[in-house]
């Protein structure tokens, strides 16, 4: 067997690597997400967005909007990505998709597209910055802010809240991106908690 | 051995942690703080190696990096590293080394002929002397015995087992060097809370003032260090980088850097990488790299035991070494004078001062020190010459009115100082040539900062308030600062004297670039035969290559050259400074990508489910797919055979997952897809799909694919594997650039949805058991597509269901939320029990498609074809517009003898041979005239034939006719039978049924 269809290194909780605590990574289970597109300056569509999420969509880039439901982060001068916080909000997909898609917007479910891991740690920005040219620094990445670029081949989406990141990849690259970053964290010691929903 | 040379007292290294160290085969103790030259000096091994061309005897010459001669082959097996200067080894217990370039040993070393033979070795010696027969097969036998004669060291031929990473970092200053002038610039810089790095090669910050006696700002210098290290490690902001060398500097203040993270450790930590490649971005970068002391080239420099004066001055000072037991002292400047106290101080018998100066231009404070101490000084004097065989014994002292022997067994030379700029030049600073220091200086600097030595500032006072200013020019622009320089004592210095070389009889060798062994002769040989320009003389003779680049020699060269072509040394100018300033392993490029990161892999969420079912995998772009399940002694082709049969006879389940898949949504979706693909599609229905066919906009196919209908206004597009991430930057493209008024939103779901394709006659059957909505053909017809729940043991499964058929069978793909691929997957296995379900992977997808004669991108669709070549022209709608069909009409394209999609059918039972051309004559010489080319071919298991797809000339005009498929590569050949491309059910009534 090759060595790629062999299992990744262990997500149980538990310590790995070298003694002491680098890292502390927990995968964030994903309850909801979609990817929301349309032009914020027409009223309609920020009025949808607004009645069914209950959050005003962040134009500035790379900026989050959150509300009691959903963080919206921006992607695109038309696109965010709403995640759920904790548990979906929508009831019914088709129709608020049908209102947004009348509303001149649209509204795609991406629920099961990422997987999601929070980093906290005082390594947790090194050993990012091992494989992404991103300025993990607070003050050029503050708290509630996000970005998106390369970890090491594959396109990541990065969210920081206070000193813990986010990490979001396709779900298809997770386990060879959870390999990449476990086999670089392992020279501080790392620590795998348990799964836990997305806030 | 016992440390014979080791003082009693002083330096920075602790007597009390001795180290064991090997080197050639011998063992030595040495201290915690050494690098494995001073322990060998400690040891009073001289004689360290052998020089690269004569083999000559050498020893350690400096102290740094610069170093050119001491270099050694480092550890053993598969873990050996070639030429590496024992200057820069940080010696650790157990720590083993040998010499390099010599045979049998260092001491009796044959290839030392070369030496007695130099007189034939001059300069450009291999293109004098190899170029008959003039051959590359000759040069090829010649450059064994060239490669096993003159050299380096040797690559280990193991695989690296060490790990190596990349570290990207990014601050407002990066201060390149931490000697006095780097911390000086890194105190003013974190004084204004600017973020900033501090890099130095060695594993201690300080750089020459490590174990001077200096006092600074009324601290004796040690402490001076430790509490400006300490301040700055206590700082957030601030990053320590030792054992960190800037190699490049690239656009954008982009500053590579490597990091030897544990090559100084006996037992390395299990997961630290090895070596760590830094990539910077720095918005100010001050240099602080210092100066490299030069040689002067006299007779015999190159003795073991000649020393450039500061590295002599560092071994007594930092390491507590003494290097020799008697010393000359040859200087241009005042720098050597401190080298003679400091051997006094440490009990060296100095022999001699021998400085070029005229008596009334010694009068720095320097030298007044020496004379009240004592040190005999012999002005408007040179060394002529040294004698001795593996270690000097005597120089020749020439002054205006004799010459006489002085005896010693350590010559310090000092022929003034070059300041470090490698990192300046490279990033585009120029520089400008000084007389009075002999020396490029820095000139124009856009944001790198050269300070101290590196800014022709010599002298600690200097090198502390010129790194201080620039410190805070490059934090903050130069804005008035509370803090004041850090004062020291000035030292009054005379000015040097310059001198690059000291004539002497004939025959003697004067060396300028001790690694490559070229000497002042060469260089006028060189000049003689016309290699003027300072980079062709740098390739004639080797000049200033090699891993140390030429550091101490290079200006002594270029001078030389001067000299002999009647130009000023501006004139003559330097060669190019490129990147790396010292040697970078290669593994530490890579980094981290490298094995299984090379590139990355992407599993379907099935893909576990495969695995433990005995899959084999093969790669489809990035994804791995499962080639095959072969049963227990089951070949993998034998597999796929039962496989694909199965799905004609029953039924089988393959994983799709890895289709492309883009959702569309917005007013305008009908309008665009119309646009984009040749066939029409504002006709197609909510509930259906249809096939389609994009064209690139020169008429070409661009790829094949489905796209359905979920809603009024919400569609689904599926693109081939290969092609998905083409596809969807080729809608982005359109809608951002081309029709920016349509309203159309787009994204990418190949990765929410999971997918399976159930193919065969049994695939309704299967089907009907598993879903929550009628799949008759009445309710769900042929190319229907709907919602449904799959039942899965833990609950039902939102699915979305397409019927649609790639293999010609009925069939359905069904898409589940990627989550509950796998729970999905394992309901079709089970319900498809009692209808005999197989799982079949591409190989079997490969042989269906081939039957049914479906193109695919890459194979039939090779970027040349146009859809009629494929037989799709149909497709072409002829009442509208699309991309690509208004270059459909250059004549070229509707060619009469354009090459076909044809079906082939091999005769007289032979295999068809891999990548065959279709000729009529088979064993015409060549060039035979090529119709055309097998594009996909495989065993048949429903036809009991070899089949392929081809592409040929006037392909549809041959039904019928037998040609000859030919491999002269495989040297293969069969006869083969032209048709349709299909070959099962042609009118496609088993996919409807």
């Amino acid at each position: 067997m090759s060595e790629r269809d062999r299992g990744s290194p262990s997500t149980q909780p538990g310590h790995y690597g070298e003694a002491g605590t680098g890292v502390t990574f927990a995968e964030a289970t994903i309850a909801a997400a979609w990817n929301v597109q349309g032009d914020a300056e027409r009223g309609a569509f920020a009025h949808e967005t607004q009645r069914l999420f209950g959050v005003q969509l962040p134009v500035a880039p790379n900026t989050i909007a959150q509300s009691d439901s959903v963080s919206a982060l921006w992607l695109g001068p038309e696109s965010w990505l709403l995640l759920a916080r904790n548990m979906s909000p929508l009831a019914d997909f088709q129709a608020t998709r049908d209102s947004l898609n009348t509303a001149g917007g649209a509204l795609f479910d991406v629920s099961a597209s990422r997987v999601a891991w929070t980093m906290a740690g005082p390594q947790a920005a090194t050993v990012l910055a091992k494989s992404c040219p991103v300025d993990f620094h607070p003050r050029a990445f503050p708290s509630r802010t996000c970005a998106q670029s390369l970890l090491g081949h594959v396109n990541a989406l990065f969210v920081r809240d206070a000193d813990t990141f986010t990490l979001l990849v396709a779900r298809s690259f997770a386990r060879d991106v959870w390999h990449a970053l476990t086999e670089s964290a392992a020279q501080y010691g790392y620590d795998v908690g348990p799964q836990a929903r997305y806030r | 051995m016992t440390q014979a040379f080791r003082l009693a007292a002083g330096g920075a290294i602790d007597r009390s942690h001795r180290l064991a160290f090997e080197f050639d085969g011998l063992r030595y103790e040495g201290c915690l703080g050494d690098t494995l030259a001073s322990a060998l000096l400690a040891n009073g091994v001289h004689l360290v190696a052998r020089s690269f061309k004569y083999h000559r005897p050498r020893g350690i010459f400096a102290a740094g990096s610069e170093e050119p001669n001491a270099l050694v082959q480092l550890a053993r097996g598969h873990r050996t590293e070639p030429n590496v200067p024992a200057t820069m080894v940080e010696l650790f217990d157990g720590l083993v080394a040998a010499s390099q370039n010599r045979w049998p040993s260092l001491d009796v070393d044959v290839g030392a002929l070369a030496g007695t033979l130099s007189r034939f070795l001059p300069a450009g010696f291999y293109y004098k002397t190899f170029m008959w027969p003039a051959t590359a097969k000759a040069w090829l036998g010649y450059e064994r015995f060239i490669r096993a004669a003159a050299g380096m060291g040797r690559a280990a031929i193991e695989p690296d087992p060490d790990r190596y990473e990349h570290q990207y970092a990014h601050c407002d200053v990066l201060i390149v060097g931490g000697g006095p002038a780097g911390l000086a610039a890194a105190r003013a810089a974190a004084s204004s809370g600017v973020r900033l790095i501090v890099c130095d090669e060695g594993p201690h910050f300080g750089g020459s003032l490590v174990g001077e006696s200096a006092s600074i700002d009324g601290v004796d210098a040690s402490a001076w260090i430790d509490g400006t290290v300490a301040a700055l490690a206590a700082n957030p902001d601030v990053t320590l980088l030792p054992r960190t060398t800037a190699f490049g500097c690239y656009d954008g203040n982009m500053v590579g850097l490597l990091e030897r993270a544990t090559d100084h450790m006996s037992a390395p930590p299990a997961f630290a990488p090895r070596r760590r490649l830094w990539k910077i971005r720095a918005r100010a970068i001050v240099l602080a790299t210092g100066a490299h002391e030069r040689a002067i080239a006299y007779a015999n420099n190159d003795l073991p035991g000649t020393m450039l004066a500061g590295a002599a001055r560092t071994y007594v000072r930092r390491y507590a070494v003494q290097p020799g037991t008697r010393a000359v002292v040859f200087t241009t400047n005042d720098s050597a004078y401190a080298t003679a106290l400091a051997l006094q101080d440490a009990g060296v018998a100095v022999a001699g001062i021998v400085d070029a100066r005229a008596e009334a231009e010694i009068a720095g404070s320097l030298p007044r020190r020496a004379r009240a101490a004592g040190l005999p000084i012999d002005a408007d004097s040179v060394v002529v010459g040294a004698r001795g065989g593996k270690r000097v014994a005597s120089v020749d002292v020439r002054s205006a009115s004799r010459t006489r022997r002085l005896d010693c067994d350590l010559v310090c030379v000092s022929g003034g100082w070059s300041p470090v700029l490698n990192l300046f030049s490279q990033a585009r600073g120029t520089l400008r040539y000084d007389e009075a220091l002999a020396a490029f200086l820095p000139e124009s600097s856009s944001s790198v900062l050269p300070a101290g030595a590196a800014n022709g500032r010599f002298g600690l006072a200097a090198a502390l308030s010129d790194g201080h200013s620039a410190g805070l020019r490059a934090a903050t622009g130069g804005a008035a600062s509370r803090l004041s320089a850090p004062q020291t004592e000035r030292e009054a210095s005379g000015a040097p004297r310059t001198l690059w070389s000291v004539t002497s009889k004939r025959g003697a060798k004067r060396f300028v670039d001790l690694q490559d062994d070229v000497t002042a002769d060469d260089i006028a040989l060189a000049a003689r035969e016309g290699y003027t320009s300072v980079e062709h003389l740098k390739r004639y003779t080797t000049l200033g290559m090699g891993p140390d680049q030429g550091k101490t020699g290079n200006l002594i060269g270029l001078a030389l050259l001067a000299e002999a072509t009647g130009r000023t040394i501006p004139q003559v100018g330097t060669t190019t400074f490129r990147p790396p300033y010292t040697p970078v392993t290669m593994g530490a490029f890579p980094g981290q990508e490298s094995g299984a990161h090379v590139e990355p892999t992407r599993y379907s969420a099935m893909h576990d489910w495969h695995v433990e079912h005995g899959a084999g995998f093969v790669n489809a772009g990035l994804w791995r797919r499962p080639h095959s399940y072969p049963r227990a002694g089951e070949s993998p082709e034998d597999a796929a055979n039962r496989e694909a049969k199965n799905v004609r006879a029953n039924v089988g389940v393959v994983d799709v997952s890895t289709l492309g898949k883009i959702e569309l949504q917005g007013r305008d979706v009908a309008e665009f897809l119309n646009r984009i693909y040749a066939n029409r599609w504002d006709t197609l229905a909510v509930g259906r799909c249809r096939y389609g066919l994009m064209l690139r906009e020169d008429g070409i196919v661009l790829d094949d694919g489905t796209t359905s209908q979920l809603a009024s206004t919400h569609y689904l597009m599926t693109t081939t594997t290969v092609n998905a991430v083409k596809v969807m930057q080729h809608l982005e493209r359109a809608l951002q650039l081309d029709w920016p008024e349509l309203e159309v939103y787009v994204t990418s779901v190949t990765e929410q949805w999971a997918a399976a394709a159930l193919s065969g006659p049994k695939a309704r059957d299967v089907l009907q058991r598993l879903v929550d909505i009628d799949v008759s053909n009445a309710a769900f017809p042929f190319l229907a597509v709907g919602e449904c729940r799959v039942r899965a043991p833990d609950g039902t499964i939102p699915a979305r269901l397409l019927r649609m058929s790639y293999s010609g069978e009925l069939a359905y793909e069904i898409h589940v939320p990627a989550d509950a691929g796998r729970a999905m997957w394992e309901a079709v296995i089970a319900a498809g029990e009692p209808f005999g379900l197989m799982p079949y992977g591409t190989e079997a997808m490969t042989t269906l498609r081939i039957e049914k004669g479906h193109i695919v991108v890459g194979a039939e669709a090779d970027g040349r074809t146009t859809a009629d070549d494929l037989g799709l022209g149909n497709l072409v709608n002829a009442a509208k517009w699309c991309i690509g069909k208004p270059l459909l009409e250059r004549p070229a394209l509707k060619a009469a003898d354009r090459w076909q999609l044809v079906g082939l059918t091999a005769l007289d039972g032979a295999p068809m041979p891999r990548a065959a051309k279709i000729v009529v004559d088979p064993d015409r010489a060549a060039p035979n005239p090529m119709l055309g080319h097998v594009t996909s071919w495989c065993w048949s298991p429903n036809l009991d034939a070899w089949i392929a797809l081809a592409l040929l000339a006037r392909g549809r005009e041959r039904h019928g006719q037998v040609l000859w498929a030919v491999s002269p590569l495989a040297d293969a050949k069969v006869r083969v039978k032209i048709g349709p491309a299909c070959f099962i059910d042609p009118q496609g009534e088993r996919l409807r049924v």
